[in-house]
């Protein structure tokens, strides 16, 4: 027998090995090489952001001739997105050199050092002062550093649906000034038109932080209460604004002025609201943000050509109308360089072409996103890009934005859970409110106080 | 885990150099594959036992510090985890002990007495359940169950009773979700150790007038034991780590009612960016693991 | 006077309608899948099409959606699962023919890792790959889905091979064949059913894995079918039910198909328990 044998397996291991190796693109450092790393909507249809980057990219590639724009969008869902940026920003090799931070966790990759400050950069950069102070400081680090330059960001709101209101006989023009007048309207929705969802309200750990900020911030800022007590310098430990906004949702859901419990607490709730329950008119009263519109443009992932002249909006009102009056919470995403990038200078360079005013309008006109900058704001291509958009950026001098803080995302996972105990009826407003308190002390290592 | 294994024969106490070198010929094949297992699994388990002993997290952290044990008494006390181990117990026995190793068996006898269309009509069906890719057959499963699904339109359908059962009953909806797709790895082991039983066994004792259950319970069974313990092994090694059909259906919610081990770890280490917490509760899963495993093949060595 | 049926044949026809009515609870859900891509306006129930047509199909059969991905996959898997079988095959050899204090404990420590789960391995992996330099390369991802489907693998060929007998080798070593020689040309064939059932189940089990492939492959452009599906289904969980359902037809063939041209060739799965018999 001849010894074929150990070749014939030997070749075969070779070339499956030797097929990879083919395949896997050699990963370029070049040094003229700007790697920028975004996320990409989970809709392949919705190519917003991506069309956007790109068009940006190749204005700065024919700005600066000999350098190249290398995109890196990263397809999926908020979690995993910034687990993956994590890992990249880890290591030198992998890190971006430009990378899309969402003001969520901006603060806690700061904290782990993942992020390089731009202040050298903004000091020189005579753009800075048309941005807006609330959205310098949301990138702002513990150290008083600036992290990030934020690129838009977004307000929240009620949107209600004028033809179901017509038949329910409330207004078009609808301003609630209480929660209770918000509860009252859904509850005329429920009696007089029946088959139609009266109220969505964000809830439980599915919906992430959209439940957390756009459900129960949103109530408890009106309260007067808040997360987080600047003096002090601790977490604020569930009181009686903390329990009062759960209460309000066990109204709503134990009132069936919600959706279905299941339904709400399934994953699937936010594309729901978008791209079904609204357009298909059977969702009365939605508390949401002011993106929703983007969805139902014909570049959207939802073409709903009617829904300027269907849908209201309406500030959200605090508690009992405690001035101002009416609370929105602002979020937003930010440009950030990592600390471990390897071309800051082309990466900085970059971010300017991104927030020059024109590709900042282009943004904000794009993606239903509200200015940061004042001049963009006050641009009429600006405000009669997507209806709504006035009262959305009318929003901005009620909006709070979240603490800025590090344990800020494990704060929210807590209040996410809180959330869906007292929706699920697994719990009442006290009980959850009890457990936020013991999560939280070992959440942030003790550093609480309680307010009452 | 494989580090603490020597790849080369140990030889016998005074080793001649030419069984020395035999003997290295004899397992230089082994070689390739534990170079592997060394490198790319052994590596990163040793890196996941240092993980546990810190309190590293995926981001808001200046430094990682060494916490010894910490992580694992913050475990036996966790409630969360706690639940997890429970519902991992609960999911294990419905799906693995009771559902696919049951119906397996039963499946398999079944087909031996079948016609021959029914046979490969329902071996087909079986089969593509367990064919199909986890993601797959997991939002198979969630649109049977969901409320507006299947399940509950047969039930209105037949005027019973319909249940929200992702919702009310999710530790079950996902435990059947599991016999679904696994029971075909059993009845492929018991077709074949049925097919092994010798023709005159089963014969001589329809003779002796041995009704069906009782031939069941003292000849068949005996006969294939060893089938039935190792079968019982790696489906339950294999239940333990089911992590996509879960998050496909119900993400270990509503609250915590389906969150079994591997969901609370994934959770614990992305979702809450806790990463050396949530790898201390993989180790504890790959001991419930071995456990369950050396149980199994001590129970097999015993009886056989 | 009608006969009455003997016995056997009233065994049969129980045993035939309790067949059936399983048949029927597993293909109730494989159903759904079915005619819900051929259906436009498929909700979340059972249901014929109005109006069936390959719609569905036409909107995910996109290079984006679907064929950049699926040849990702079939690279990816293809080469990972070759990988796989080759090594586990030449390590259950010697682990099943030789005896040796070490191969107990050996066999037990990689039958105990299959129940690691490989999501908590992903952050030193990554850190490995980067140190390493495979970061973002397929042959390096597919080297560690290899090796994490390596143990399974290992344990059943082991298992398979316990149960060819070793007459044959004798006869063929005292001819003077290597170790080598003897698996491939003796062992191997005698074992082909449990090979192809191996190679199937490692196939399946690859092709379906999402974290691995997202954490280690950075350019989209590599990214396999199984991160698309992901983000396909995060987003479209509640809407778009017919091209889901026609995209999870289209991801799962690959798999069918492989099943169907091993059962054919090696005389069906149904081989499996030779692995497991002892």
């Amino acid at each position: 027998m001849r010894p074929t044998a150990p070749l014939i397996l030997l070749t075969a291991a070779l070339l499956a090995a030797g097929t990879l190796t083919a395949c896997g693109s050699g990963s370029e450092s070049d040094r003229d090489t700007v790697k920028v790393a975004f996320v990409k909507d989970t809709n392949g249809k919705v190519t917003l952001r991506d069309d956007y980057v790109r068009l940006v990219a190749r204005q700065f590639e024919r700005a600066h001739p000999g350098k190249k724009v290398r995109l890196i969008p990263v397809q999926a869902a908020e979690n995993d997105y910034y687990t993956k940026i994590q890992q990249m920003m880890r290591s030198s090799k992998t890190a971006p050199d430009l990378v899309y931070e969402d003001t969520f966790l901006i603060n806690s990759d700061i904290r782990a050092g993942l992020l390089r400050p731009l202040d050298g950069y903004l000091r020189t950069w005579d753009q800075w002062g048309q941005f807006e102070p609330s959205a310098k400081d949301a990138a702002k680090g513990p150290d008083g550093h600036t992290y990030g330059v934020p690129d838009g960001t977004d307000t929240r709101g009620l949107w209600f649906n004028k033809k179901i209101f017509r038949r329910a006989g409330l207004p078009a023009d609808w301003r609630p000034r209480t929660w209770d007048e918000v509860l009252d309207a859904a509850r005329t929705v429920k009696r007089k038109v029946p088959g139609v969802i009266p109220l969505n309200v964000f809830t439980g750990k599915s919906a992430g932080e959209a439940a957390v900020m756009q459900g129960f911030e949103m109530l408890l800022y009106g309260t007067g209460q808040q997360l987080h007590d600047p003096v002090s310098g601790k977490w604020v430990t569930g009181g009686k604004g903390f329990r009062d906004s759960l209460a309000f949702l066990d109204t709503v859901y134990r009132e069936h002025l919600g959706p279905e419990v299941s339904d709400a607490l399934s994953p699937s709730i936010q594309t729901r609201v978008a791209a079904e329950l609204l357009p298909e008119e059977k969702l009365a009263i939605d508390l949401d943000g002011s993106w929703l519109g983007q969805q139902w443009q014909p570049t959207g992932g939802r073409p709903w050509p009617a829904w300027s002249t269907t849908l209201g909006q309406a500030p959200f009102p605090t508690r009992h109308g405690a001035p101002p009056g009416a609370v929105s919470l602002a979020g937003g995403w930010t440009w950030s360089v990592p600390s471990r990038a390897r071309q800051p200078e082309l990466a900085w360079q970059l971010i300017q072409t991104f927030q020059s005013r024109p590709n900042a309008l282009e943004w904000c006109v794009r993606g239903a996103q509200i200015a940061v900058r004042g001049d963009v704001a006050a641009d009429p291509r600006y405000l009669s890009s997507v209806p709504g958009i006035g009262f959305f950026t009318g929003l901005v001098k009620v909006s709070r934005y979240r603490p800025a803080l590090p344990d800020y995302p494990k704060v929210s996972a807590a209040i996410g859970e809180a959330m869906e105990a007292v929706t699920a009826g697994e719990a009442t407003p006290e009980k959850a409110a009890a457990e936020y308190d013991g999560q939280l002390a070992s959440l942030t290592g003790g550093h609480v106080v309680a307010r009452p | 885990m494989t580090g603490a294994v020597p790849h080369a024969a140990r030889p016998a106490p005074a080793p001649r150099p030419a069984a020395v070198r035999r003997g290295l010929l004899r397992w230089s094949p082994l070689a390739p594959a534990t170079v592997l297992l060394l490198l790319f699994l052994a590596g990163p388990v040793g890196y996941c036992c240092y993980l546990a002993l810190t309190d590293t997290q995926l981001t808001g952290q200046e430094s990682a510090s060494f916490v010894g044990l910490a992580n694992f008494r913050r475990a036996v006390t966790d409630p969360a985890f706690l639940n997890a181990v429970v519902l991992t117990l609960v999911f294990t026995a419905l799906s693995s002990l009771l559902g696919q190793n049951t119906l397996g068996l039963a499946l398999a006898a079944l087909l031996r007495r079948a016609s021959r269309p029914v046979r490969a009509v329902t071996g087909a069906v079986v089969i593509t359940a367990w064919v199909l890719p986890e993601i797959v057959a997991g939002f198979l499963l969630y649109t049977f169950f969901e409320r507006r699904g299947t399940l509950n339109a047969l039930l209105a359908w037949l005027h019973l009773p319909t249940q929200n059962w992702l919702f009310t009953l999710p530790i079950l909806a996902v435990s059947f979700a599991n016999v679904w797709r696994g029971t075909a790895f059993s009845m492929l082991i018991y077709s074949a150790a049925l097919a092994g039983i010798p023709q005159e066994v089963t014969e001589s004792a329809e003779v002796d007038g041995a009704g069906g259950l009782r031939r069941l319970w003292h000849i068949t069974l005996p006969m294939i034991r060893r089938s039935i313990g190792t079968n019982l092994m790696l489906n339950t090694l294999q239940t333990l780590s089911v992590f996509g059909l879960i998050w496909t259906m119900t993400r270990g919610g509503p609250g915590d009612r389906s969150q079994t081990l591997p969901v609370f770890m994934y959770d614990q280490a992305f979702m809450k960016s806790l990463i050396g917490y949530g790898t201390a509760v993989a180790l504890l899963l790959l001991v419930v693991g071995a456990l369950f495993s050396v149980v199994s093949l001590r129970l097999l060595r015993e009886e056989v | 006077m009608p006969r009455r049926p003997s016995r056997a044949t009233r065994h049969r026809l129980a045993a035939d309608a309790a067949l059936l009515v399983t048949a029927a609870a597993f293909a109730v859900p494989l159903a759904w899948l079915v005619l819900s891509s051929l259906d436009t306006g498929a909700t979340l129930r059972v249901r014929l099409p109005d109006a069936p047509g390959v719609a569905n199909f036409a909107a995910v059969l996109t290079d984006e959606i679907t064929f950049t991905p699926m040849l990702n996959s079939l690279l990816l898997c293809g080469g990972a699962t070759s990988l796989t079988m080759v090594c586990a095959a030449l390590a259950a050899y010697p682990l099943s023919r030789f005896r040796a204090r070490f191969s107990r404990p050996y066999l037990l420590t990689v039958l105990f890792s299959t129940c690691l789960p490989v999501t908590a391995l992903m952050v030193p992996v990554y850190g490995l790959f980067v140190r390493v330099d495979l970061i973002d390369t397929m042959y390096g991802t597919a080297l560690f889905l290899a090796t994490a489907q390596l143990p399974f693998a290992i344990w059943l060929l082991k298992n398979f091979m316990d149960g060819v007998p070793r007459a044959l080798e004798e006869a063929a070593w005292t001819d003077g064949a290597s170790w080598a020689q003897t698996l491939l040309r003796i062992v191997l064939p005698l074992m082909g059913p449990g090979f192809g059932v191996v190679t199937v189940y490692t196939f399946i089990m690859m092709w379906g894995n999402f974290f691995v492939p997202f954490m280690l492959l950075l350019s989209p452009e590599q990214l396999p079918a199984s991160v698309s599906i992901f983000t396909f289904f995060g987003n479209y969980q509640g809407i778009a039910f017919g091209e889901l359902a026609a995209f999870s037809l289209l991801y799962s063939t690959p798999v069918l198909l492989l099943y169907l041209l091993i059962s054919r060739r090696l005389g069906g799965g149904f081989a499996l328990g030779g692995a497991v018999k002892g």
